[in-house]
């Protein structure tokens, strides 16, 4: 337990310092003393600008959606038993595309902040009600759920080739940048209904953890201690879902966090769900903050979507994870 | 005492199980014997609590189990599956202590009794030596005593366990089953277990019970249902039936030429 502990206060020491770190970073240069203070009392306008309005909302909105994607990824591998499950093979990122992908062929994206999100919410939710209604008969059986969302991943991913190719090239420039993740267009207002749905799933999630952990053996043997599994699978499934579906609709499909957090958590930690879960929020809280500020800074002042880091950075690193003679892939 | 009463089920309307009424006294060591898609397992789930019956009714001690919550009758029998995936490779330890799960909740984790609990049961079982190691790593015998812990550390008065030694080597089997033989004897646990094995069956069982074609064909001492006359027709097989000479207890042996043809 002891263990658990030094692991767990390193991780929010890191997130600490990452969250100063991407704050200061960016194209205009302001060092960290400033930006601490800006934070806490008032400074010239501009620098007040720069870090209260601009930098601190997109770094907070960085952290909350690490978390929950991880949370919500760590959570699908573990009540659906396999370790590729994710928001996108779950069809939950597809979703929200082709929703996003509407609202811009619409026209609606220019007419109001809420509509981008509003429709990629809406796309996310039809994904997870198709997935959810093709398994409701099945008991949320693990193989069900997956094949149903890759397959309602693949149908919304055709759909949104199919508006691609009727959109003009400025709306299609946007939205091929929607698609690829996003944290710069979000708009500010959202965030505190993010945060608070976000938060609470979170809580609830650590708090199922030994549960999680029981039905990763199987629905028999789950049963027989008392689990309801089915149901729990059900309830678990539709929150992670829903907090996937609101990170996903106002950041963009940004890859790879759901399914490699967790994996690359499990190798320090375990499996042990009481402990992954927590350790998997700051592990996600950490990498999501530090990829913005790379896709800010590595080509800048051009900025690249933060998909594109999540998914080479991760993967690599991953990948050095598989190559490390010990490093057995658990799972 | 559970007892079956008049019990059909299945999966999906196929009906499986076609009217059972059995009674299993507390302290049997019972074995559910019979060919291959019977519903031996199927029946030894429906009285585990796995598989809603469609008609009848099961019931621990004069209650219902399909109508009490499934975490009260998890501290009442616990069953044990034949396989599992394990696709977390959790410490062997953290494994067993899943047993004690029905005795937790969200809030309420692992005291010092639960920690007792799954050390005794690693101890009875003998896998405390892989107390640490990932349960992934472990053989198919090693695999198999410490799901054998896990269940023990649930606690339970009635255990089900659903071919226990299928896959295994003589020695891990009899280990096995000497283990259950411990449990029977000792702690006075009833043990009910499904089992192709005719010969362990008749050693290490005290009641046996012969489904055939969803119904009970013959029920009671191992002595008693097996017999050549009653295995040669359900098993559609020539046996003989011998006494080992150490235990005296009776031994199945296939005859594998049909002499009368030549």
């Amino acid at each position: 337990m002891s263990k658990n502990c030094f692991k767990f206060s390193l991780a929010v020491l890191l997130l600490i310092i990452t969250f100063i770190y991407s704050m200061t970073s960016g194209i205009s240069d302001i060092s960290v003393v400033m930006t601490l203070k800006s934070l806490f009392s008032k400074v010239d306008d501009n620098t007040y600008t720069i870090i209260n309005k601009i930098r601190f909302p997109r770094v907070f909105l960085a952290v909350i959606a690490g978390a929950g994607l991880s949370a919500s990824g760590c959570v699908f591998q573990g009540i659906l038993r396999n370790p590729l499950a994710d928001p996108f093979t779950l069809g939950i990122s597809g979703g929200a595309a082709f929703g996003a992908s509407v609202g811009f062929v619409l026209g609606m994206a220019s007419v109001s902040w809420i509509f981008l999100p509003l429709f990629a919410f809406t796309g996310a939710m039809m994904s997870i009600c198709l997935v959810y209604s093709l398994n409701v008969k099945k008991e949320f059986d693990s193989n069900g759920m997956i094949l149903s969302g890759v397959v309602a991943s693949y149908i919304f991913s055709s759909a949104v080739l199919l508006i691609f190719a009727i959109l003009s090239s400025d709306q299609l420039y946007s939205a091929f940048m929607w698609l690829m993740g996003n944290l710069s267009s979000f708009d500010e207002r959202l965030l505190p209904v993010i945060t608070a749905v976000i938060v609470a799933g979170i809580i609830i999630l650590c708090l199922f953890g030994n549960v999680i952990n029981i039905i990763t053996l199987g629905h028999e043997k789950a049963s027989s201690l008392g689990v309801n599994t089915t149901k729990t699978v059900k309830y678990i499934f539709l929150l992670s879902s829903l907090m996937t579906a609101l990170i996903v609709s106002c950041c963009g499909v940004i890859g790879f966090v759901g399914l490699m957090i967790p994996h690359i958590t499990r190798k320090f930690v375990g499996n042990d769900h009481r402990v992954l879960i927590p350790m998997s929020v700051l592990a996600g809280a950490i990498f999501l903050p530090l990829c913005d500020a790379l896709s800010r800074i590595l080509f800048a002042p051009v900025e690249i979507p933060i998909g594109v880091i999540t998914s080479i950075v991760g993967g690599i690193f991953f990948m050095f994870l598989l190559l490390k003679p010990s490093g057995k892939i658990t799972l | 005492m559970i007892k079956a009463h008049n019990l059909s089920c299945g999966y999906a309307g196929h009906e499986v199980i076609k009217g059972i009424s059995l009674s299993i006294k507390n302290g049997d060591f019972v074995g559910i014997i019979g060919k291959n898609g019977v519903g031996k397992t199927t029946f030894l789930k429906s009285l585990s609590g796995l598989i809603k019956p469609f008609s009848g009714n099961i019931f621990i001690d004069d209650i219902d189990i399909y109508k009490i919550k499934k975490s009260v009758l998890a501290k009442k029998i616990a069953f044990m599956p034949q396989t599992m995936q394990f696709d977390f490779p959790f410490t062997v330890k953290d494994f067993i202590m899943f047993g004690r799960y029905p005795y937790m909740n969200i809030f309420k984790h692992a005291s010092g009794k639960d920690f007792n609990i799954v050390r005794e049961a690693m101890d009875f079982t003998g896998v405390t030596e892989f107390a640490e190691r990932n349960i992934s790593e472990l053989s198919g015998g090693e695999k198999q005593k410490v799901l054998m812990a896990q269940t023990l550390s649930q606690g339970t008065d009635i255990i089900a366990l659903d071919e226990p030694t299928a896959h295994l080597d003589i020695g891990s089997q009899s280990s096995i089953f000497k283990i259950l033989r411990m449990l029977n004897q000792k702690y006075n646990k009833t043990i009910i277990t499904t089992i192709h094995d005719l010969n362990l069956a008749g050693e290490f069982c005290s009641h046996l019970v012969l489904i055939d074609g969803g119904k009970v064909f013959n029920n009671g001492t191992c002595d008693e249902v097996l017999n050549y006359r009653d295995i040669e027709k359900v098993y559609d097989a020539k046996v003989v039936v011998k006494t080992n000479p150490v235990s005296q207890k009776p031994v199945v042996i296939p005859i594998y030429t049909d002499s009368k043809e030549k």
